[in-house]
């Protein structure tokens, strides 16, 4: 026996005496760490950056109803702008469901989105600026989940979803050495692939039968074989396993046919279609990854909000929007057999905007905000809600408590592989006032 | 190793002639043969635009569009499993009713010059002797093997991502 031999046989009997590992059926060793606290994690980012000021410190009125309690009037002037929405389809404000911080904070580095969706994906804060076609230096969430969590490493448990392309699909797993796409997310950007050009892409294939099928395969073994190159599949990105690739593209084609009979006009039956923005759009596709999939980790990407660059009191409206999307996907989880009372979701902003505005003003008189790291957008809001067992309800935290880089390892804690994860990984802490 | 197969391969000789017969000496041997890897030195990986461009290429006979190339890369970038996403590109390319795929009758008529031409288009060389040999048996024998599953086989290999 050699020595390499002798030490991998010797760790993995120490494992076992400390966290019964078992072997995969794709060969990796994975360890059993934490206990779960519960089986599923949603992170909802209200991305594209939202103030305070008119979230939870309501200064236009409650915009968030569905996540905060009060019925305060939304600001006269801008109330001719804002779109009808039914009432929440939860029986209670969302905050209701868990813990609400209110002074939560984006701590350090720029906070412009590409930072704050890395900050938020990898636990770790980062300075670098723009490069917005790589991979993060640091791993996600996504790889310390499908690396270290005890139970499933199936890419299907784990899902990045997003409203916009640009920098957001380079974020579903790391250049860091020993992770990377084989332990990445599937990443969807719903709204860009159910579209006409995904479908003229995508939706009208050639099919096989199975027996057709095992022909193809034999031929292509049959070539690999007399290539002197294996391409690796992560090669060009996250991999799922052969059986869940039809399952996948079955899904996608379940979306192009629904798309093209009319399902997605109005889905949510709203009073007016119309008024669906890309977030509620993208929330419908998360819901229905979540009743198809029920993906033990996915996060949702929102970023109508951005819109506040140029025009603030479309902001206020399009953060009404998101606010019942997001009420909208807790209904629909808290529907979905293995999900309900099975879920935390944590609701957070990327990043906060400016103390002071720009130059734009809006057609009713409102001037626009920017994101340029002053210290009124390095204030945000976070609430953890789940099942009253796990979270701890109705509770409002109003203290400075809490970053955005603990968000990464409270996910970890909660689906329980936290302790696995190496010492120095992870600068943040557990949100360990969330639970019970 | 080559002398014990002579001598088993002698013994098995000496064995069949029998006791009766004049003994031979005949001596069986297999040349030896350096076994290559079939294709050229294809070393690098095809970016997932030229991806989509020479798969459009091999199968439509002209380059594609800008505007085109513009459309599949959205659909391409908005799924993170590239390979599921190339399979359905391929698949629906394949399902084009104007592709350079030839027909049923066209392979029947010479499948020897249907799986050089093949070959040439796809992986954009000659096929290995052992290649026409599986090729051809694959296709006398299975009568539901059509051309365009052979093309799909070919463009979701491993050979089909380099260049």
């Amino acid at each position: 026996m050699n020595r390499r031999s002798f030490l991998k046989k010797s760790m993995v009997a120490s494992a076992g005496a400390f966290a019964a590992p078992y072997i995969l059926p794709s060969g990796r060793l994975f360890a059993a760490t934490g206990a779960r606290k519960v089986n599923h994690v949603v992170f909802c980012l209200f991305a594209g950056g939202v103030r305070n000021f008119e979230s939870i410190q309501k200064a236009e009125g409650n915009l968030m109803r569905a996540m905060l309690n009060g019925n305060e009037a939304i600001t006269a002037d801008i109330l001719p702008a804002m779109s009808p929405l039914p009432n929440s389809p939860l029986p209670l404000p969302l905050q209701n469901y868990g813990t609400l911080y209110k002074e939560f904070r984006y701590g350090t580095g720029p906070t412009g989105h590409y930072n704050g969706h890395t900050t938020a994906v990898t636990g770790t804060y980062t300075a670098v600026d723009l490069n917005i076609r790589d991979n993060p230096a640091n791993p996600t969430i996504f790889e310390y989940y499908r690396k270290y969590n005890s139970t499933s490493q199936s890419a299907l448990n784990t899902w990045w979803v997003s409203n916009s392309l640009g920098p957001y699909p380079a974020l579903n797993y790391s250049k860091y050495p020993g992770y990377g796409a084989a332990f990445g997310a599937n990443f969807i950007a719903p709204t860009f692939l159910i579209s006409q050009e995904g479908y003229d892409a995508l939706g009208n294939m050639q099919s096989f039968t199975s027996s057709e099928e095992a022909t193809i395969k034999n031929i292509r073994n049959f070539m690999n074989l007399n290539f002197n190159k294996k391409f690796k599949d992560n090669e060009v990105g996250v991999v799922n396993e052969t059986q869940d690739v039809k399952r996948l593209q079955d899904f996608i084609l379940d979306k192009f046919n629904k798309a093209v009979s009319g399902q997605y006009a109005n889905p949510w039956n709203l009073a007016n279609g119309g008024i669906m923005t890309n977030d509620m759009y993208n929330i419908l596709f998360a819901e229905e990854i979540i009743q198809e999939f029920k993906p033990e980790l996915m996060v949702v990407n929102m970023q109508d909000v951005d819109i506040c660059h140029s025009n603030f009191t479309q902001y206020c409206n399009n953060l009404r929007k998101s606010d019942y999307a997001v009420a909208h996907l807790w209904n629909t989880i808290q529907n979905t057999p293995g999900m309900a009372n099975d879920t935390i979701m944590i609701i957070a902003p990327e990043h906060g905007r400016n103390l002071n505005p720009n130059s734009i003003v809006d057609n009713y008189g409102r001037k626009a905000l920017d994101h340029t790291s002053d210290q009124t957008s390095r204030e945000i809001f976070c609430m953890v809600i789940g099942p009253p067992s796990v979270v701890k309800q109705g509770q409002v935290i109003n203290s400075i408590q809490g970053e955005s880089i603990d968000i990464v390892p409270t996910i970890a804690n909660i689906l329980g592989f936290d302790t696995g994860i190496p010492n120095g990984m992870l600068s943040g802490q557990v949100l360990q006032q969330s639970f019970i | 190793m080559v002398n014990k197969i002579k001598l088993l391969i002698l013994d098995f000789i000496i064995a069949g002639l029998g006791s009766c017969k004049k003994e031979t000496n005949v001596v069986y041997e297999v040349n030896e043969s350096t076994v290559n890897t079939f294709g050229n030195p294809k070393e690098r990986i095809k970016t997932t635009v030229e991806f989509i461009s020479i798969a459009y290429q091999d199968l439509f006979g002209n380059t594609i569009s800008a505007q085109k190339l513009s459309s599949l890369s959205v659909a391409y970038t908005a799924f993170g499993d590239k390979k599921l996403i190339e399979d359905m590109i391929i698949k629906n390319f394949i399902n084009q009713p104007n592709t350079t795929i030839p027909t049923q009758a066209v392979m029947m008529a010479d499948k020897q010059k249907f799986i050089s031409e093949t070959f040439k288009k796809i992986y954009n060389r000659n096929p290995g002797e052992y290649e026409t040999w599986f090729m051809e048996k694959e296709i006398t024998d299975n009568a539901s093997l059509t051309p365009k599953m052979i093309y799909y086989a070919m463009m979701t290999s491993d050979e089909y991502r380099y260049y």
